[in-house]
């Protein structure tokens, strides 16, 4: 193991440049244990332009993460590694009904010896919506948050979240509902 | 024809070993040894107290003649958990000559380091941290963070992010190599994950309501006066809060700690002169 961290000498200016990003996005953000410095940022988007009473809604979670990052998997290959997961808070107006996570990318990194299931770049979470059949019409704020551990090649992050905010505009059944955001239901799924 | 490519052939491994050749010696080999601090002026290592996985007292004070490392890390860390081996052996091979590895486990809590402890075999006390003793160091950005401290109590090096044992060996034995409370002027860190900049807090300014300002010479009133100064004032990172609150959320930014010690010298000298 020692030799192939050895074998990185002429990686070395490039990772000092990782470094540089590492400890500027850090200085940027905050130190361990007081919020740590965030690498992801999230966006929510529903399939339509506003929901029905008692209809179920598809939302979709994009979450950025900076270049040069990753972060676990949901289901993480070793059992030591910190899972991505969403949570949502309750509301009287709807209710989350479930979170489909997309599957990591193997990555092989130096300081392990089999290839470890992350995310990288985009992440797409699809998610079911109950809109309560006594929702009142009106907009609602879903909020919750997107708890990850991020790395890059060669340190860690404290575990942290990122928080996911979107606005539920709930609408009388009579009012027809427009698609919305077709381009990113496209690839986020559902089930 | 086949005379000419052979020929171009030899001309281009000559090319690139000539190549080769500078490179190492003028690119490689600057990036890996250089003065830590040019001017000599290593902090001095933070006091802490902590109390070992196996109950021991971890006084730092009581390490003073030795050469001490001091590892940030945790175990949901993978560039850390690679670490750990080589700090096992250089405890083996360096202990009898006054290393003493000290790791500060930064998990949420000390199960799964007591079960990485015995499978890794470690050999040198392991303590659960704690935010204050991060802050105390300067704030540790990510994991694996380690300090190298001189048996004059000296912060001589800190290496950010996974770093060869080679690197960490080269600095033991030259700081080993110097006469207990002495400090070392001409130390050279090694190694591409070594800061320059090594920075530390005093406890006044990690345990101020405002952290990172040490406000212990204000009396009660000034100091709400101050505290008020701070709150009126927007901090200028983009966070959208007062001065004082992102100093109190996020003790490591930068711009309100920059902002509140520049009001801080400016409200000492107008209020006690």
């Amino acid at each position: 193991m020692r030799n192939l961290i050895l074998k990185r000498v002429f990686k070395q200016r490039a990772l000092y440049g990782l470094a540089s990003a590492f400890v500027a996005l850090g200085v940027a953000g905050a130190a361990f244990g007081v919020g740590g410095p965030k690498v992801v940022s999230t966006r929510a988007f529903l399939a339509t332009d506003a929901a029905h009473p008692g209809q179920t809604a598809r939302l979709a979670v994009l979450a950025q993460i900076e270049p040069g990052y990753h972060i676990n998997d949901h289901k993480p290959s070793l059992d030591y590694l910190i899972p991505t997961k969403i949570e949502f808070d309750a509301s009287p107006a709807f209710k989350v009904e479930s979170v489909v996570y997309p599957h990591g990318r193997p990555m092989k990194f130096d300081f392990l010896d089999a290839p470890i299931s992350v995310y990288e770049g985009e992440v797409r979470l699809g998610s079911l919506l109950k809109i309560g059949s006594s929702a009142k019409p009106g907009s609602y704020a879903l909020r919750g948050k997107f708890t990850y551990q991020a790395c890059n090649d060669y340190a860690c992050l404290p575990p942290t979240s990122a928080p996911v905010e979107a606005l539920v505009r709930v609408v009388p059944s009579s009012v027809p509902l427009k698609p919305a955001n077709s381009e990113i239901f496209r690839t986020a799924k559902m089930k | 024809m086949k005379k000419g490519k052979v020929l171009l052939g030899v001309f281009l491994g000559i090319v690139v070993a000539v190549g080769l050749f500078f490179v190492n010696k003028y690119w490689v080999t600057p990036a890996t040894t250089e003065v830590a601090n040019a001017s000599g002026n290593f902090p001095q290592a933070p006091e802490f107290s902590l109390t070992s996985l196996s109950g021991e007292k971890i006084n730092l004070q009581d390490y003073r003649g030795k050469v001490v490392l001091l590892d940030f890390w945790a175990t949901w860390c993978g560039p850390c958990r690679i670490e750990i081996p080589g700090f096992v052996q250089l405890q083996n091979k360096y202990g009898s000559q006054g290393l003493a590895i000290i790791g500060v486990s930064m998990d949420d809590g000390p199960e799964p380091v007591r079960q990485f402890y015995q499978t890794f075999h470690m050999n040198y006390p392991v303590a659960m941290g704690t935010d204050r003793l991060g802050e105390l160091y300067g704030g540790i950005l990510g994991l694996p963070t380690s300090f190298l401290i001189g048996r004059d109590g000296r912060i001589y090096a800190k290496h950010v992010g996974l770093t060869d044992p080679s690197v960490f060996e080269a600095e033991i034995k030259e700081l080993l190599a110097a006469p207990p409370d002495k400090a070392v002027t001409d130390f050279r860190t090694v190694g591409y994950t070594a800061t320059r900049d090594i920075q530390t807090s005093t406890p006044e300014e990690v345990n101020s309501v405002v952290p990172g300002v040490d406000v212990s010479k204000l009396n009660p009133e000034e100091l709400k006066e101050f505290e008020k100064l701070l709150s009126q004032q927007k901090c200028t990172c983009g966070c959208g809060l007062t001065v004082l609150k992102c100093r109190q959320v996020d003790s490591s930014c930068q711009a309100s700690l920059q902002q509140a010690r520049a009001d801080y010298a400016k409200f000492v000298e107008s209020h006690q002169g």
